[in-house]
């Protein structure tokens, strides 16, 4: 296991094992795990727990790293927990290439900055799209969908309607 | 957006452009976009290409074309809804991610589901995997110059779409497989379309194999073309066929089995080519493989229920509705408020005919998910593109998109 220093809290979760640990140790971390095996990087994303009382939870974006041993088929899942405005946390694109594409879209859809990326830019919306789909806050409808009956409304301007 | 070596890149409007910068043939090289309406790019792929005369020297994916708010969609929905919206993503294997996410759910609820369930969760599992593997090789073949591909493999996949409709109703998007089991029981006829289906399957197998297998023009156009090395797949995260067609024997079936997978004799298929021949025998190998999995879930389908017994989870049988007043409340509570999910996460992987298709689910427990994130295999296998690419000439591009089989509704989610 990596250094005990960096974990924060451990446990299992439905049969899958993880650690939290620090934003600002997280490369330390998952370079340590890299090492001992947990080559691949299965995905990461963030979870946003914006009024979520089920449990406690220190701030809001969780961001999420799903870690694989190929050769002893063990899983783990790495956590940090951020804030901010916007949240940064520490590129592992690197360390993990497939971590690429993921952290422009975890940027894309929740705002997360990682510092150091080589290109973070959005990756599923277009690129002038205002503000961050899968936060919880965002608001959901009130798209202007095209050429449909409400389109024409859609186009007048609300002080005019 | 900038590239390897953090360059900025315009993406907007390129058509054709010269960089300015001189080729190793003397030329100089172009930035040409290729898609997202190209039809070998299978859906809308739009890739940005650094062409020097005909090799390409730099792969720019754009993506997001068909980006349709999947997780978002799934996070309005409750528990039992979201099946029908995992259909649509990777829309070439819809029962597998049902799975994915099933299982998800039902680890999260501590619920195992009857040994009847799981056999027709594998049989629904296989068969798309068999549809999958046909519509990559039709449309692969009618790309590389084998016209008649696509109406051989349309063929069986019409057959495979009939099972579906017997089983479900649906020839698509079946929304077969559900938290707590399976939507309806094998029908006899369905067991005999099956069993006839696996009798014949082998033999239009065969076909395809002499079609192709030594076909001079599909040699030509595969082998040592697209070369992906072992140690460059595993670090790319590649996984399926093009994994196990860089000679990685890595198959979640195999690896981390669920559904009852250990249970049955088959062969992780591999290929040491890893070019795109390699990963066409890798296909080949896994449908024949498929149908063998075919033949032992038919054979030894154990009797039983094919749904958990928890009326907290599942409707209650139609005909007890007209006797039993518990039974209705269940019946409105289900449809009116839908079940809660203990608070936790997991995720859960399965093997797509594409590769690792995941699921992590996070529950607050409340009746809707708090957040559903599907792993797709082809976001990450489409990152190895420019790998694969680098230094081929423009029209191996097309046999190595083909190859990699990305499905864009997969990838944008």
């Amino acid at each position: 296991m990596i250094a005990e220093t960096l974990i924060v809290d451990r446990g299992v979760s439905a049969g899958d094992a993880w650690v939290t640990v620090e934003p600002d140790s997280i490369r330390d971390a998952l370079s340590g795990l890299k090492d001992e095996g947990y080559r691949l990087l299965v995905f990461l994303s963030c979870v946003d727990h914006l009024a979520d009382a089920s449990r406690e939870w220190p701030v809001r974006y969780e961001i999420v790293y799903q870690l694989r041993n190929m050769e002893t088929k063990e899983q783990l899942r790495v956590r940090a927990f951020v804030d901010g405005d916007p949240p940064h946390i520490d590129s592992v694109h690197d360390l993990f290439p497939p971590a690429n594409w993921d952290e422009r879209e975890t940027y894309d859809m929740f705002g997360i900055v990682f510092n150091d990326h080589p290109d973070l830019t959005r990756i599923l919306m277009p690129d002038d799209w205002v503000g961050h789909p899968l936060r919880r806050d965002y608001p959901v409808g009130g798209e202007v969908v095209e050429f449909s009956e409400e389109h024409e409304r859609w186009q007048t301007p609300p002080e005019k309607a | 957006m900038a590239d390897a070596t953090g360059k900025s890149v315009n993406t907007e409007g390129i058509a054709i452009e010269k960089t300015g910068q001189t080729g190793a043939f003397g030329g100089e090289l172009l930035t040409v976009n290729f898609g997202p309406h190209h039809p070998s790019t299978h859906g809308v792929l739009r890739l940005i290409v650094d062409l020097d005369g005909e090799q390409v020297r730099r792969v720019v994916p754009v993506i997001g074309y068909l980006h349709t708010g999947i997780e978002k969609q799934m996070e309005a929905l409750r528990w039992q809804q979201g099946v029908v919206v995992t259909d649509r993503h990777d829309y070439l294997s819809p029962p597998i991610n049902n799975l994915a996410y099933a299982l998800a759910v039902e680890k999260l609820m501590g619920v195992e589901v009857p040994p009847r369930a799981n056999a027709l969760r594998v049989i629904m599992s296989e068969l798309t995997r068999l549809s999958s593997h046909l519509v990559w090789m039709g449309t692969s073949g009618l790309e590389l110059g084998a016209m008649s591909m696509l109406m051989y493999c349309f063929r069986e996949r019409d057959t495979i779409m009939d099972l579906n409709e017997e089983i479900s109703g649906f020839r698509m998007h079946t929304s077969y497989i559900r938290p707590g089991g399976v939507y309806a029981d094998a029908t006899p006829r369905f067991l005999e379309l099956l069993d006839k289906f696996c009798r014949e399957m082998p033999g239009h197998i065969d076909e395809y194999e002499a079609l192709l297998t030594n076909n001079p023009i599909w040699r030509a156009r595969t082998i040592g073309i697209g070369m992906l090395s072992a140690e460059d797949a595993k670090v790319l995260g590649a996984s399926g066929p093009m994994l196990r067609g860089s000679g990685v024997a890595w198959d979640l079936r195999r690896a981390i089995p669920y559904s009852g997978y250990e249970n049955y004799d088959f062969e992780v298929a591999t290929s040491d080519m890893c070019d795109c021949y390699g990963r066409y025998l890798v296909r080949i190998k896994e449908m024949r493989e498929a149908v063998k999995i075919l033949r032992q879930a038919l054979d030894k389908l154990p009797d039983g229920p094919i749904n958990v017994d928890d009326r907290k989870m599942l409707p209650p049988p139609r005909e007890e509705l007209e006797t039993s007043m518990e039974a209705v409340i269940h019946h409105f509570k289900l449809f009116t408020e839908g079940y809660s999910v203990p608070p936790g996460d997991v995720y859960v992987a399965v093997e797509s005919g594409r590769g690792e298709n995941g699921c992590y689910v996070v529950s607050d427990g409340t009746h809707k998910p708090r957040r559903v994130k599907f792993r797709a295999a082809s976001f990450v296998n489409l990152q190895a593109l420019e790998r694969m690419a680098l230094n081929q000439m423009l029209a191996d591009m097309i046999a190595i998109i083909g190859t990699a089989d990305t499905v864009m509704g997969d990838v944008d989610r």
